[in-house]
């Protein structure tokens, strides 16, 4: 007898839908999307506030142990990100250098004052801290007055508070929108699968053992979406950076761990719930319903 | 050898759905039984023996099965009832998404067999009983319906159940072929499991001896040997 050998049957890892994990990994890579956005204007944020001095303009004949103590006191505050004296002589070096002329040279003295150039943590870079700062500096002598730009901190902080504000709102939407979405196709690819969870039922299998294989392989599902979203948001990130040139200022690789890790834990998570509910759903289901659904 | 009272329903309907389909139902299955089940076509008989394995419900009277009070059954606990009856569905049942090697498989492993050399040898056996040793690789599809019978058959017999519920099992074969499939399960009876048949094949009722039981009219019934033609 001649037997014609059967195709092999389509199982394990082939066995994935891949409509519903390409589609899955598209969901994926906007939640990935706005996340490394949200990321990025933060650091952008903190990046600018840290870049805006705060000037202690000191008077005119201070003494060094004078300056030693205010410049004490800076540093070991914790407001200081870095503490710079900046001395008559190289503050008049700075200004020939931004304007080409040397004022003594028609005053017949140098008219630029000494002073400690501070540049706050992002944390203390706001209005309010920067009035007690100033309150803290006040018992010391020799200071001429304090200068920081305090509109220019309040725009900076209104603006990213904003910002953040509609990307976060945005990142809520797409995540109702992914649970809907990565929901809706682990339900369908599923649903032609009723037949078989109510067969399994009728021989003896035990709800989790009919539910293992389906957790198993959605989750891997999942996983794959995720690896792929990853793929297509490192082209952006990659794209972004080769194209605007600023791959130095922002800390993209940390951020985009995070990011990743993010989209792998709901890819994962998300289709493991899902599935869990929809296999759940067909195995209170009597046969009779499935029939009427 | 004292038989053992696998069956006990008394004064139990059963509703398929909103409709009644047997009421006042009184049922007594020893074990080493063989009973047949007769009845015009939508009399109730699939449906009592759904029943039995719990995929209807039972809403009155008293009714137990292999120790279980099917009143009572959780639906986290029907997997242990199914498991010790052995089931030949009208519909097959197959996993259709798997081989046939893979479905006598799924059966074993989901009762907890862990060997797999001991997992194969029972799926051969089972096989050979039924006379399809060669057509495990195949998928249910590629089987003919007489083929798909058989297997649901071997899956029957692979946990060596205490019962077996066989709703014509003999439907879809040649006379020759359902003959000799009643004859194993009547065979399988002499090792004390009990057989319940539900069957339109009445040639066989004289062929092999056991109990006939008929529904009608809503009415289940017990009826003596000869008067059943």
């Amino acid at each position: 007898m001649t037997q014609v050998k059967a195709k092999a049957p389509k199982q394990g890892l082939l066995n994935i839908h891949l409509t519903s994990t390409i589609s899955m990994s598209l969901v994926l890579f906007l939640i990935g999307m706005v996340f490394l956005l949200l990321l990025v204007a933060h650091d952008t944020s903190t990046y600018v506030k840290e870049n805006i001095n705060l000037s202690v303009i000191l008077e005119d004949g201070v003494g060094k142990q004078d300056v030693k103590r205010i410049e004490n006191f800076l540093t070991e505050s914790s407001f200081a990100k870095s503490v710079d004296y900046i001395s008559k002589a190289d503050a008049l070096k700075d200004h020939i250098a931004n304007l080409g002329e040397n004022p003594q040279d028609f005053l017949g003295y140098n008219p630029l004052k000494a002073s400690i150039e501070v540049k706050l943590h992002a944390a203390y870079a706001n209005n309010d801290s920067v009035t007690e700062i100033e309150a803290k500096l006040k018992p010391f002598p020799h200071i001429n007055r304090i200068i920081y730009q305090k509109d220019m901190v309040s725009l900076v902080n209104d603006n990213v508070k904003k910002i953040s504000f509609i990307l976060l709102g945005l990142a809520v939407v797409l995540l109702f929108v992914s649970i809907a979405l990565i929901n809706n196709t682990i339900r369908l690819s599923l649903y032609s699968n009723r037949f078989l969870i109510n067969t399994m039922k009728l021989v003896g299998a035990t709800p989790w053992f009919i539910r293992k294989p389906y957790l198993m392989r959605s989750m891997l599902n999942g996983l794959i979406a995720a690896l792929i979203s990853i793929l297509l948001l490192g082209g952006v990130v990659y794209f972004v950076q080769y194209e605007f040139g600023i791959s130095g200022m922002m800390f993209y690789s940390l951020n985009f761990l995070f990011v990743a890790f993010i989209v792998i834990l709901s890819g994962v998570f998300l289709s493991a719930v899902s599935s869990y509910f929809a296999v759940g759903k067909y195995l209170r289901m009597h046969s009779n319903e499935m029939f009427s659904m | 050898m004292e038989k053992k009272l696998l069956i006990k329903y008394v004064d139990v309907d059963i509703y398929q759905q909103e409709l009644l389909v047997l009421k006042n139902v009184q049922l007594e299955v020893h074990s080493g039984e063989f009973v047949y089940l007769v009845g015009k076509v939508g009399s109730g008989k699939t449906t009592l023996l759904k029943s039995i394995y719990h995929e209807i419900p039972i809403l009155s009277g008293v009714a137990g099965v292999l120790g279980y009070d099917l009143r009572d059954l959780k639906l986290n606990d029907s997997p242990f009832l199914r498991r010790k009856i052995g089931i030949v569905f009208q519909d097959f049942q197959l996993l259709t998404d798997r081989t046939v090697y893979q479905n006598l498989n799924f059966v074993l492993k989901a009762t907890g067999w862990k060997d797999q050399i001991a997992i194969d040898e029972q799926i051969n056996s089972v096989l050979i009983q039924v006379g399809m040793k060669e057509k495990g690789y195949k998928m249910p599809h590629q089987l003919s319906g007489g083929e798909q019978q058989r297997i649901v058959i071997a899956r029957a017999l692979l946990n060596s159940p205490e019962m077996i519920l066989a709703d014509e099992p003999t439907g879809n074969l040649d006379p020759e072929t359902g003959n000799e499939l009643v004859e194993l399960l009547y065979k399988i009876r002499l090792s004390g499991t009990t057989v319940i048949m539900a069957t339109h094949n009445l040639n066989l009722l004289d062929k092999f001896q056991g109990r006939v039981f008929r529904c009608e009219n809503e009415n289940l019934a017990e009826i003596s040997d000869e008067s059943y033609i």
